[in-house]
């Protein structure tokens, strides 16, 4: 550096080191708008590297902490719970005998129509560590990353419905992008009258199903499942619940409000569907563009 | 605050917001502390370190969110370096003035990354953003970051005492 410059840099150190801060961000949000987030990938990354261990170490000392006090007010009231859970489990296993014989109903069903499965990939169970450090965006820190398998794109869900799918990955962590997310859609399918939309995240609580023809027939309390199609989500894991319609005067299509299927504010543990070896690319695909992660 | 100081900082706040932050909501929203911290840290500072404290406190909440990296560098950056232009006055305020104060600076930050968000990646509904996320926590930020500095400000005057 020539000492002119370095004067130069002295005297106006303060509008030097600020206008640097700012293009450095204005270069990198460049750089993502225009899809070209590599670079900005892997520092992010490497950031979320630097204060992941602190931040998984924190939520093992709170969890079993939590563990701890929940199994003492749970002993107080065990026996009663007891009872109530032994009575649960009769009913139930009466329903998983009656869904057994249903399950193998449908897999003769789908021989006879040579329909393709579920996927059977293989499953990974992650423990939510962190919520997203903003209010702008809806998105999870779970405890597994690139070492346990997980990938982009792949599917999370949970024992009520679907979740979101993973964003981002290192090696001992992931970011899952919530359904809610403003930024997230799946394509998604009204289980009764079988009409294919878009669920997109609206930033709140909901969602809202869009591109919904102005003449079906769309009713509150319908199920809402993902419809398969963009090949991210696979077919038939529960979305939501209709809660509203809204027809707009002049409007092309027809929208509807959906209660997420998955209580996405307590969400604890979740379940990541890794692809089969030969199935990545299938997971991979994004041909309609319905399925969108950001 | 010293580089040290700052650094042990931003790390417990990066925890706290990452594995705590939805202890800390109100009506589904968390207080932004890394707003707090890059004002905070920034009151007694010159404005190139308030800059430095603001991008580094905004990168490392891009890392920890959804958030493209740099919306929030680019926010705190600007907030950190006029917090740091403002900060005897800010300090040396009543609570009310410095509650309208955080006020005002929390709902700048909001605008600038929502005009940011805007320009780079397409504008999102302006009245949901306003209501769900740039409103509420204005208010919450502005809250906790009048405590925290009544709290810093009672350990000054303890500390002057004791010695």
């Amino acid at each position: 550096m020539s000492p002119a410059l370095f004067r130069l840099l002295s005297r106006h150190r303060r509008g030097a080191v600020l206008a640097s801060a700012l293009l450095v961000a204005f270069l990198s949000l460049t750089l993502q708008a225009r899809q070209d987030s590599a670079p900005a990938t892997f520092a992010k990354r490497a950031l979320l590297m630097t204060v992941a261990p602190f931040i998984k170490a924190t939520a093992w000392v709170g969890g079993g902490a939590r563990t701890v006090w929940r199994e003492y007010v749970d002993l107080r009231g065990v026996q009663g719970e007891n009872r109530r859970l032994r009575g649960d489990l009769q009913a139930l296993q009466q329903r998983l005998e009656g869904l057994q014989e249903m399950a193998q109903e449908n897999r003769r069903l789908q021989a006879v129509l040579e329909m393709p499965g579920p996927p059977a990939g293989r499953r990974v169970v992650a423990r939510v560590i962190g919520k997203d450090a903003t209010n702008w965006f809806r998105t999870l820190l779970i405890d597994r990353g690139s070492t346990d398998g997980l990938e982009r794109s792949i599917p999370v869900l949970n024992p009520q419905g679907l979740v979101g799918r993973v964003v981002e990955v290192a090696p001992i962590v992931a970011r899952i992008q919530l359904i809610t997310d403003p930024m997230s859609s799946v394509g998604a399918l009204i289980q009764r009258t079988r009409i294919t939309g878009i669920a997109a995240g609206d930033g709140g609580a909901n969602l809202r199903l869009r591109y919904l023809p102005l003449m079906t027939d769309v009713a509150v309390g319908d199920r809402v499942i993902t419809s398969g199609m963009g090949g991210v989500f696979p077919k038939g894991i529960p979305l939501g619940t209709v809660v509203a319609v809204e027809r707009r005067s002049g409007a092309l299509f027809q929208e509807a409000v959906l209660d997420p299927a998955a209580d996405l504010s307590r969400v604890e543990e979740v379940t990541a569907l890794l692809p089969l070896a030969n199935g990545a690319a299938a997971l991979e695909g994004n041909g309609d563009g319905r399925d969108r992660p950001r | 605050m010293t580089p040290i100081g700052f650094l042990l900082a931003l790390v417990g706040v990066c925890v706290v917001q990452g594995a705590a932050g939805a202890r800390l909501t109100v009506a589904g929203v968390q207080p932004d502390l890394f707003l707090i911290l890059a004002v905070g840290a920034s009151l007694g500072a010159a404005p190139e370190a308030a800059a430095v404290m603001g991008f580094l406190a905004g990168i490392y909440q891009d890392a920890l969110s959804g958030a493209p990296l740099g919306l929030r560098a680019f926010t705190l950056t600007l907030m950190a370096f006029g917090a740091a232009r403002v900060g005897r006055e800010l300090e040396a305020s009543r609570p009310a003035a410095q509650f309208a104060l955080l006020l005002g600076g929390a709902a700048l930050a909001g605008a600038i990354t929502l005009a940011t968000l805007s320009f780079f990646f397409g504008s999102p509904p302006l009245l949901a953003t306003l209501l769900r996320v740039i409103v509420p926590e204005t208010f919450l930020t502005a809250a906790l970051g009048t405590a925290l500095l009544g709290a810093a400000r009672l350990w000054r005057v303890a500390r002057k005492a004791a010695a």
